[in-house]
């Protein structure tokens, strides 16, 4: 099983891309592109543009977030930014502001 | 959601597939398998795992490299290169450890060198150039050969110069016979000087300075 995790205690400043799972614990800044999906942990900061399959966002987010599959805005999380997927799903207590853009006719 | 909680251990790892090209800091250990281009800081161990490529400038505590590193790395503890690590690259760090296998090319500073050594070397090359310059008379400069074999010494010139070896041949016996020549001829310059083929103290200051050349030659070389 590959994984990737960025530990809580790490920062990364740049660009990250990958054909598997990744795990934010801690700080990205910059630009991230998977095929898979993106887990962004409760103590992880995410300040970047995401391009992935699926998110699943638990943290904080600033940056634009596109997915070819689904965005999921959990509770306590903050985002910032705008949204463009398919299925795009806010759970109640989640803190999010940007444009929301479910248009599937693209696809 | 199972593979989270799975990998959560505080210990970062990047995975095979992954590519991340910045700058990479952190307070953790990092297990590199995929690869990491640009700079990498962290103030734990870093290891990179035999798929893992790193082509970035390292600062880190630890770093074992089973996989390929290009770039400098400065650890302020300790270095392994593993059978399978390959490194392009200069490394810097009190222990450095390259075991057999590993692939290296670059230099490597480990700090203070221990001293000494390299001191029987010299010290046949700057005897005879003193003995020269002080020396008008010629026959001084096979000082070792001269005084052991005045007898043998169109003979054996050559051998005459490992002189210890062959003492076997009553050369040996003479080589105290000289000495009390010298005073007689005045040219008292020469007793001292031939004097320094047993490596006595005089010769030593020039060793000295030798030595101190010659190091600063190593270091260029490494």
């Amino acid at each position: 099983m590959a994984n990737t995790v960025i530990g809580s205690s790490i920062v990364i400043d740049g660009e990250i891309s990958g054909d598997e799972d990744l795990v934010i614990q801690g700080t990205v800044k910059g630009k991230i592109s998977l095929r898979e999906s993106l887990y962004v942990e409760g103590s992880g900061v995410v300040e970047a543009d995401i391009e992935t399959q699926n998110v699943e966002i638990a943290g904080r987010v600033t940056g634009n977030i596109q997915a070819t599959d689904k965005v999921e805005l959990k509770a306590d999380c903050r985002v910032v930014g705008d949204v463009k997927a398919p299925r795009i799903l806010i759970a109640d207590g989640a803190s999010f502001k940007g444009n929301v853009d479910m248009d599937t006719k693209e696809r | 959601m199972a593979a989270k909680e799975l990998v959560s251990g505080g210990n970062t790892v990047i995975g095979p597939s992954i590519l991340i090209s910045g700058k990479l800091t952190g307070d953790e250990d990092l297990t590199v398998r995929g690869r990491v281009e640009g700079e990498l800081s962290l103030n734990r161990t870093l290891i990179v795992e035999s798929s893992g490529v790193v082509k970035a400038n390292v600062t880190v505590k630890n770093a074992v490299v089973s996989g390929v590193v290009v770039g400098n790395i400065q650890a302020s503890e300790s270095v392994e290169l593993t059978h399978e690590g390959r490194m392009v690259g200069d490394i810097r760090a009190p222990r450095v450890i390259i075991v057999d296998g590993a692939s290296f090319r670059g230099r490597v500073d480990m700090g203070e060198l221990p001293p000494g050594r390299s001191l029987p070397e010299r010290s046949t090359r700057p005897q005879i150039r003193p003995t020269m310059r002080s020396l008008p008379a010629p026959p001084p400069r096979p000082a070792t050969p001269a005084a052991k074999t005045p007898a043998a010494a169109g003979k054996i010139p050559a051998p005459a110069g490992k002189g210890a070896a062959p003492a076997g041949k009553g050369p040996a016996a003479k080589p105290p016979a000289p000495p009390p020549p010298p005073p007689g001829r005045r040219s008292a310059g020469m007793p001292g000087i031939v004097r320094t083929a047993s490596s006595a103290p005089p010769p030593a200051p020039l060793v000295v300075a030798a030595g101190s050349k010659k190091t600063v030659v190593v270091k260029k070389k490494k």
